[in-house]
């Protein structure tokens, strides 16, 4: 019964000031083990932010970031699954399928958690799940302006994770709920 | 689910312990106490009891079903249609299924708090992860299923022996198993079958063969016993394992596989009491109940009736247990939640328990709402009576080392550590011997009292409301230097013992008592004693000349500063000016200590001079002697200095005549040598300077004495006046409240030989004297107590705080003030 946040691309405060209020209602500390951060916060007030929503904090470095620490990839074992974290403006072309899948074996992880394009995407495929948590404030991308706040939450528990993601659509916070069960020989099936 | 089936079953058990004989499961402990509890019927019936246990089983497996939220798993099959807004793991809605899911595991992270420090000494057992991991189940569930009362620390105290016994029911019958494993057959449709498998016993062999095999058959049903020809306790363990009887497997009564169950339904029945009068969760609550007369918390109540319980027993240690301000919630809120759990070790409290269970729940008299018959909620069944009883003669084994304690938290920790290492027999023994007492006393007795100082030290009370002051009085007192008290002391033993040999025995022992506690405040000097203090021992000392003496003097206290600075230093000065004796400094122990050695002189013969010296200062007497004894509290009223001083003076005037000259009253020496020096002034020892100092401070506490004393002098008897007007002299206010007493009896007694008039017996007067000794003695004990309680404060802002503290002590030491004085009126 781990809970993950996963979310990125907040661009406060450059493009946004802050998260949605009913998204910040939300974040209460005390559920959630670990965040999962995809990048461009961009400044260290958002880092903190975070940081008291939960101590174990992962962040992958976006075009944006002001703290040029953190790395470009990262990758993370929670529970049975492999997490793999990148901000996704380095693999091109931004937010495809194919070439995000080439990271994800790259990376050899079952789930990988990237972002750049501001858009939630959720793809299953056999050897695991890549999830685009979009932009959490609702921020302009480089793509497109018409950007709904969101951000994922998964429930990893045992062999699998249920994955939760929160959309503020017209100013209403909708919940969409994917199930992902791994199977035990799906890690090893390339070696 | 436990008092359902105790109503089927209408357990046939309320006259009390049942009886050996019928106790067949005396060894099994996990079985005797679930009937005990009233899980089980009482009858022996084993199908009976597999039905019942078959019941409760059932229960709880649906129970954990329903609480133990899993949020995974869908519920009832309605998953499609989950409400995902509402349902998620981020939702701040209550209801979902994951807000019940973090609250329980709020719950269980405290429950894991206590649960990881459980039984330390018995880890093999308690620390493995099943037996955890079913204790925390238990109490989630139960904490879940009554969120009233919620989790408290403790409860997995009672809960743990609970398993425990059931779990050594369960090695029992492993053991029995291996022993007597051919008695374990099934008998599934009434057929046993024999080790050797063969149904039909008939020998097809050749008879060479038959033989052989007869021998070997015959060899094997040797072994084969009957069930019968075993102890009852083995047969009982036997049948009770049985998989085939009512209910198959889920009605094995001793069953490994349930012991989750089973000891939940002992806790649940454990907690809720069950019908009982005595019911474990009430102890836990923190808010009062709804029916209960005080309005204290039930543990508290329970915890007072344990106190008036050992008051009905051995009251002098209850006296000194409340003396020394130990509260009886202390120690016995910890006793009482967990059943004794951490006083002894869990051999030990095996044996409490199986007693404490034994005892029927049910309340043995009817509780009327009209609160006449109201009595302690615990003493109202006899299994309550039998934890009081226990805890009493818990107290009382530890009773040497009690009286030995100063302190109350000295006190605090002899209770709070109860040797390892007892003779629990005789404790049980004795624990049932109080509790016959305890169901006997229990009718009549109120609980408001211990109540009313639980809430007299929880509220706080104004210092100048007469009626608190009355029922809590409090005074702050300084403590005197060691030194000089301890030749105070010394003076004033040596004239008491002079004085015991004529004094009444009756007295004599209440005054031993107090007497060992003088010595601690006479030890105690003070290098600018209280006012108190001042008055406390010229109070004391004194008989009822010198109450109106004092009373008089507090009178112009009020009225002057100066006068009263005189007056006090004269007071002190006097003590200074008479005797060679150990009193140099003028304190009110000096005060004391002179009146002592004013008496010892006054033995001596010298204190005639005095008196004389005494009655040519106040040569007028404006009222007649004899009324101003009676009149001390119209003088109250009357406007005070010159009146008031002459009044004192006439006391001792009146005194003086009434008293053969060699044999002045020494009691109104010091008064008058206060009166006489004020105007003189003559004080002229370095220590009528301190004495000044302390004046200043006397007089201030005097005013509020005074003004005190003003309301004061408005309650009650006459008598009672005066001596309350005596009383307020005296900061501490339960030192006025026995102050009040000693003088009425002193007052009583002093005015017979006064108003007798002349012929007053030497031996009358050494009793007499003895007598105000043991009052002034009890007073100070008194005002030790609220010295001890307040150390150093001298404020008159503490005394409404401390008021409550004082009002159990009062009560006590006013009673045996009373005695005194009732002794000293029949005189």
């Amino acid at each position: 019964m781990v809970l993950v946040l996963a979310l990125g691309d907040l661009h406060i405060p450059h493009r946004a000031a802050d998260l949605p209020p009913k998204f910040k209602s939300m974040l209460v500390p005390g559920k959630i083990q670990h965040i999962i951060c995809t990048g461009n916060l961009c400044i260290k007030e958002v880092q903190d932010y975070l940081k008291t929503l939960c101590p174990d904090l992962h962040i992958t470095r976006g075009e944006y970031d002001e703290d040029t620490r953190y790395p470009e990839t990262k990758t993370l074992t929670i529970g049975q699954f492999k997490l793999g974290l990148c901000h996704g403006h380095q693999v091109i072309p931004w937010g495809d399928l194919d070439s995000l899948a080439m990271l994800q074996r790259q990376l050899d992880v079952d789930i990988l958690v990237t972002g750049h394009t501001h858009q939630f995407t959720a793809y299953k495929h056999e050897a695991g799940v890549v999830i685009n948590p979009g932009s959490a404030t609702g921020a302009y991308s480089s793509i497109t302006y018409d950007v709904n706040p969101s951000f994922v939450l998964m429930d990893i528990d045992g062999l699998r994770v249920v994955i939760y993601v929160y959309e503020l659509i017209d100013g209403e916070v909708k919940v969409d709920k994917i199930d992902f069960k791994k199977t035990p020989a799906t890690t090893h099936s390339a070696h | 689910m436990s008092k359902e089936i105790v109503k089927e079953e209408a357990p046939s058990s309320s006259s009390g312990v049942v009886p050996a004989e019928s106790r067949p499961f005396g060894s099994l402990r996990g079985v005797q106490w679930r009937i005990n509890l009233g899980i089980l019927p009482p009858s022996s019936s084993i199908d009976d009891l597999r039905r019942v246990t078959a019941d409760f089983r059932r229960r709880y497996a649906g129970l954990r079903r329903q609480l133990l939220v899993d949020p995974h798993v869908p519920k009832d099959g309605a998953t499609n249609s989950l409400d995902l807004v509402m349902d998620n793991p981020l939702s701040q809605n209550p209801d979902s299924t994951w807000s019940q899911y973090f609250r329980n595991a709020e719950l269980e992270k405290m429950v894991n708090q206590d649960l990881s420090r459980l039984y330390p000494e018995h880890e093999s057992y308690f620390q493995t992860p099943g037996c955890q991991g079913m204790l925390r189940r238990i109490l989630l569930l139960w904490c879940l299923r009554h969120p009233d009362c919620g989790y408290r620390q403790g409860m997995h105290e009672l809960l743990a022996p609970l398993l425990y016994v059931l779990h050594v029911d369960v090695e029992r019958l492993l053991e029995v198993r291996k022993l007597y494993e051919d008695l374990f057959i099934d008998k599934f449709d009434g057929f046993s079958f024999e080790e050797n498998g063969v149904a039909y016993n008939f020998d097809f062999k050749k008879f060479a063969d038959s033989v052989e095999d007869e021998i070997e058959s015959q060899g094997n049903s040797k072994k084969v016993m009957s069930l019968y020809e075993l102890d009852p306790e083995l047969q009982a363990v036997v049948l009770l394992s049985d998989a085939y009887g009512a209910e198959g497997e889920l009605g094995i009564v001793l069953s490994e596989k349930f012991m989750e169950h089973d000891a939940y339904c002992m806790f649940d029945a454990l907690m809720i009491g069950a019908h009982g009068s005595v019911a474990m969760a009430d102890f836990f609550a923190s808010s009062p109940a709804a029916e209960s007369q005080s309005g204290v918390p039930p543990v508290i109540e329970a915890s007072a009736a344990l106190y008036h319980l050992l008051s009905i027993v051995n009251s002098s240690l209850h006296s000194h247990l409340v003396e020394l301000g130990v509260e009886p919630q202390y120690f016995a809120l910890r006793w009482l939640r967990v059943l004794f759990g951490r006083e002894f070790s869990l051999q030990d409290l095996l044996v409490v328990w199986d007693k404490i269970f034994s005892e029927d729940n049910s309340p043995l008299d009817e509780i009327s709402d009209d609160g006449e018959h109201f009595s302690f909620k615990l003493l109202v069944s006899r299994r309550g009576t039998l934890i009081a009883a226990m805890a009493v003669s818990m107290i009382l084994y530890l009773r040497s080392s009690l009286l030995a304690t100063e302190t109350a938290t000295s006190c605090l920790q002899r209770l709070l550590n109860f040797p390892e290492s007892i003779n629990l027999k005789k404790l049980i023994a004795k624990a049932e011997s109080l509790q016959t007492l305890a169901l006997d006393s229990n009718i009549s007795s109120l609980p408001s009292t211990f109540v009313g100082a639980y809430n007299c030290s929880k509220s706080p009370i104004n210092a100048h409301n007469v009626s608190s002051d009355l029922v809590c009085p409090k005074t702050t007192l300084n403590l005197v230097p060691d030194s000089y008290w301890e030749e105070k002391w010394r003076v004033l033993h040596k004239a008491e013992e002079q004085r015991k040999n004529s004094s009444e025995k009756k007295t004599s022992s209440g005054k031993k008592k107090w007497s060992e506690r003088v010595k601690f405040r006479l030890s105690r000097t003070e290098s600018e004693p209280l006012p108190a203090i001042r008055e406390k021992c010229k109070l004391e000392h004194t008989l009822s000349v010198r109450r109106s003496l004092l009373e008089d003097l507090s009178k112009q206290l009020g009225l002057e500063e100066d006068v009263e600075t005189g007056a006090c230093v004269e007071v002190s000065n006097s003590v200074d000016h008479h005797p060679a004796e150990v009193h140099r400094d003028g304190q009110n122990c000096a005060n004391k200590g002179s009146i002592c050695t004013v008496e010892d002189r006054c033995d001596d013969g010298s204190g005639a001079v005095v008196s004389e010296e005494n009655s040519s200062i106040f040569s007028e007497p404006p009222s007649p002697p004899s009324s101003v004894i009676n009149d001390h509290d119209h003088e109250n009223d009357t406007e005070k200095s010159s009146v008031a001083s002459n009044l004192s003076a006439d006391d001792n005037y009146v005194h003086q005549r009434s008293i053969p000259e060699d044999l002045p009253q020494p009691v109104s020496l010091p008064p008058e040598d206060v009166y006489l020096n004020s105007p003189h002034e003559n004080g002229s020892s370095g220590k009528m300077v301190s004495a000044m100092k302390e004046k200043r401070q006397l007089s201030g506490k005097f005013q509020w004495l005074h003004k005190f004393r003003g309301s004061i002098v408005s309650e009650e008897t006459s008598d009672k006046r005066g001596g309350m007007s005596e009383a307020a002299n005296s900061p501490n206010h339960d030192s006025k409240r026995n102050t009040v007493d000693s003088f009425t009896a002193g007052a009583s007694s002093n005015s017979h030989p006064t108003n007798k008039g002349d012929a007053m017996d030497q031996n009358m007067m050494d009793t007499l004297k003895h007598l105000g000794q043991a009052m002034l003695d009890h007073i100070q004990v008194v005002e030790s107590v609220f010295q001890q309680d307040q150390g150093q404060g001298g404020s008159l802002d503490n005394l409404s705080k401390n008021i409550g503290k004082g009002q159990v002590t009062a009560i006590t030491a006013l009673k045996e003030l009373r005695k005194i004085s009732n002794l000293l009126s029949e005189m």
